[in-house]
């Protein structure tokens, strides 16, 4: 069995991110960028399956700069088989995301495709979808446990009521929950490793895909700074603040 | 006494001066637990004017003050268990100035640690003594014991970045130390009198720290380390080769104390030691450095396997299995060795040290981790669940008297940055000379003439 997953390098998670001062994004330069939390885990669950037996190859998809190497690398290191470096200078929207994978898919013929419910920076939740939907095949989001067998996956999916299980036939498209696992650490000989293994690069303009990308970002703006606390003499003061404010 | 107290409220504002039980006990003691706490009272002052008028009360009174900040010293020195008064500097919590070009910090003594790294951050500035305990440390308490933590290799200790102090001294009288000069040669320093001082000298109210450059790109390294040389090895290696911030280490028990604690296993293998490693990654070249370095370390057999972080969630998850070890063992109430020899003596120390623990503490569980850059090792022995408290400590200061013994053979020090207070003060005169501990007791006696600031830490008076 071949799983492909989707490999995003965002700003980390832990980085208060900062607008540009003209409103058209947020900085990143000098910014600590790091992989996608969700595509951790989805790498990880496709890692697991691998070590299981259960498939055979694991093939990470970037889609980004020049620069995104050092990332697939990261991804190779935590121990996938190769990477597939779709190149573009842009930052495409999930409809372009989508097919893009849609493209890989036909060169590849994966059974199983494992994407992060949604990237930390857009947080858009739509990719994995959307593929689904191009592709014609099963969808199983936001799972928080997998279990492959009899050419069916079955997920656990976490929604508003509890959890639901379902099942889905292969090839089917399945986005990863939080607490689907806990992505390992790389180790070091590995990153030595990682050198000599393939990463297919592949210009995105060759593809032939279809832009998506109809979203215009008109501005981005912080949110507003929260006020200082204002002090009181006594309970009274409290009570006719808080009616001042509304709120009583 | 009740005259007394009558006068303290007299002088603070009654809701600042705390009296209940609860509050005494908690102001009373710091992160040992060995000494039963029993203040007066506890005050808390708002302004140095405050903190005079509490100094003058108490040489009026002849009652003893105890300055206390976040109250996670190590060593008893903030622990008020003679009816002294403990005036904490919570409420004097202000950042009074950031100046620029200078690049420092002006601040009250009761800013806590995380605070005024906060805040530097906020000016694109670094502040770098840190420390597992930054949370509820108090600037003031960090001048009072010199602080040194988890970058000290690179960035020194506390009295390194100490620009200007303002206490007030056992008479009441204001001390403004240096005032945030880089260069100023008119004779004694006094501010780093202040530093290490454990209160004993003034209460130190304001304080000038310096800043400097955030790290460029820091990155985390754990790594499994299957001996002793080889951990010095590695040590010199990485040194020669990488902008470190950081180099500690701890062992297999440590290790094994903060993963059942859920720390998260960094990798399969096992080690006796493991040892994280922290530097710059200012460019490319460096990245690529650092794996050379773990290649060659793994070629010479010093590492026998690693991990480094890819994101900042898994540099502080790495970062928990040292810092997380104190913590993974609070509730075993430990007793703490805080010892440091010479850098190149580490390896000699060491074998002796654990030849003494072997023989000594054959039924003890001993957890050793540290900064093996600075030649500090910390050292907690865990008390067996069916021996009592009061045997326990007992056992530990006859063994502590024989450490100290083996560290005066390696020129090494009893304390190495968790201060003498209480705990280590039996032991002051293995490490110092009596002709040092006259001349300190003398210099006591000209700040605090009537002997009122926390008397009996650091050596009897």
């Amino acid at each position: 069995m071949k799983i492909l997953v989707g490999y995003k390098r965002v700003v980390d998670y832990n980085v208060r991110v900062q607008v540009k001062p003209d409103g058209s994004g947020v900085a990143t330069d000098g910014v600590k960028l790091s992989a996608n939390p969700f595509d951790d885990i989805a790498l990880e669950e496709a890692l697991r399956l691998r070590e299981k037996g259960v498939a055979e190859e694991v093939v990470i998809v970037g889609i980004g700069p020049a620069d995104l190497t050092a990332h697939l690398r990261n991804g190779l290191a935590m121990g996938a088989n190769r990477a597939i470096h779709v190149t573009t200078d842009g930052a495409p929207q999930p409809l372009t995301a989508a097919r893009t994978f849609l493209k890989l898919i036909e060169k590849e013929s994966p059974d199983l495709v494992i994407l992060g419910k949604q990237a930390i920076d857009d947080d858009a939740n739509q990719t994995g979808q959307m593929l689904a939907a191009l592709w014609g095949r099963p969808q199983a989001t936001f799972a928080s446990e997998l279990a492959i067998a009899d050419g069916k996956a079955t997920v656990t999916r976490e929604v508003d009521a509890g959890l639901e299980t379902i099942e889905a036939e292969l090839p089917a498209v399945i986005t990863t929950d939080l607490r689907l696992n806990e992505p390992r650490f790389i180790k070091l000989p590995d990153i030595m490793k990682a050198k000599s293994k393939p990463i297919d690069v592949i210009e995105f303009d060759s593809l032939g895909v279809d832009s998506g990308d109809h979203l215009k970002t008109a501005n981005y703006a912080p949110p507003p700074k929260r006020s200082k606390g204002e002090m009181v003499e006594d309970a009274a003061g409290l009570v006719a603040a808080l009616k001042q404010k509304g709120l009583l | 006494m009740s005259d007394v107290l009558a006068s303290l409220r007299h002088l603070l504002p009654s809701e600042r001066v705390l009296t209940e039980p609860s509050d005494l006990e908690h102001y009373g003691r710091d992160w040992t637990r060995q000494y039963p706490p029993a203040p007066l009272a506890v005050a808390l002052p708002e302004s140095v004017e405050e903190v005079q008028a509490l100094v003058r009360w108490a040489v009026e009174q002849n009652v003893a003050l105890v300055p206390s900040g976040g109250r996670t010293g190590l060593s008893g020195g903030a622990v008020a268990m003679h009816g002294e008064v403990v005036v904490s500097m919570q409420r004097m919590h202000r950042i009074l100035d950031f100046d620029p070009i200078d690049r420092t910090l002006t601040v009250e003594a009761g800013v806590i640690t995380e605070t005024l790294q906060q805040a530097a951050r906020e000016k694109g500035l670094y502040y770098p003594v840190d420390f597992g305990s930054r949370g509820s440390s108090q600037i003031g308490g960090n001048i009072a014991t010199n602080a040194g933590g988890i970058k000290v290799i690179r960035y020194g200790l506390t009295r390194d970045w100490l620009a200007g102090v303002k206490v007030v001294t056992g008479t009441g009288e204001v001390l403004e130390c240096n005032r945030g000069l880089v260069k100023n040669a008119t004779g004694y320093d006094l501010r780093h009198l202040f530093a290490g001082s454990e209160g004993t000298l003034g209460l130190i109210v304001e304080a000038t720290m310096r800043l400097t450059d955030p790290p460029r790109a820091p990155q985390v390294m754990v790594m499994a380390v299957p001996d002793m040389d080889s951990l010095m090895q590695a040590f010199a290696m990485f040194r020669a080769r990488l902008p470190l911030t950081a180099f500690e280490f701890f062992t297999d028990k440590a290790l094994a104390h903060v993963l059942a604690h859920g720390g998260k296993r960094p990798f399969d293998s096992e080690a006796p030691y493991y040892v994280l490693v922290e530097y710059e990654t200012p460019d490319e070249a460096t990245s690529e450095a650092a794996l050379a370095a773990f290649e060659h370390g793994a070629e010479q057999g010093w590492l026998i396997d690693g991990v480094m972080a890819q994101s900042e969630t898994q540099a502080a998850e790495l970062w928990h299995l040292r810092e997380g070890i104190t913590e993974s063992l609070a509730s075993r109430t430990p007793y703490k060795n805080d010892v440091s020899v010479r850098v190149s003596r580490v390896p000699a120390f060491l074998a002796d040290m654990q030849a003494l623990f072997a023989r000594e503490y054959p039924d003890f569980e001993v957890v050793w981790y540290g900064h093996i850059g600075d030649g500090n090792l910390h050292i907690s022995v865990l008390r067996p669940e069916a021996m009592a408290m009061q045997d326990f400590v007992t056992e530990c200061g006859r063994v502590t008297g024989m450490l100290c013994e083996v560290l005066q053979r390696h020129g090494g020090s009893i304390s190495a940055e968790h201060g003498v207070g209480l705990l280590k003060k039996p032991y002051l005169d293995t490490i110092r000379t009596p002709a040092e501990i006259e001349l300190m007791r003398q210099m006591k006696r000209v700040f605090d003439p009537h002997g009122i600031l926390n008397p009996g830490k650091l050596f009897d008076s």
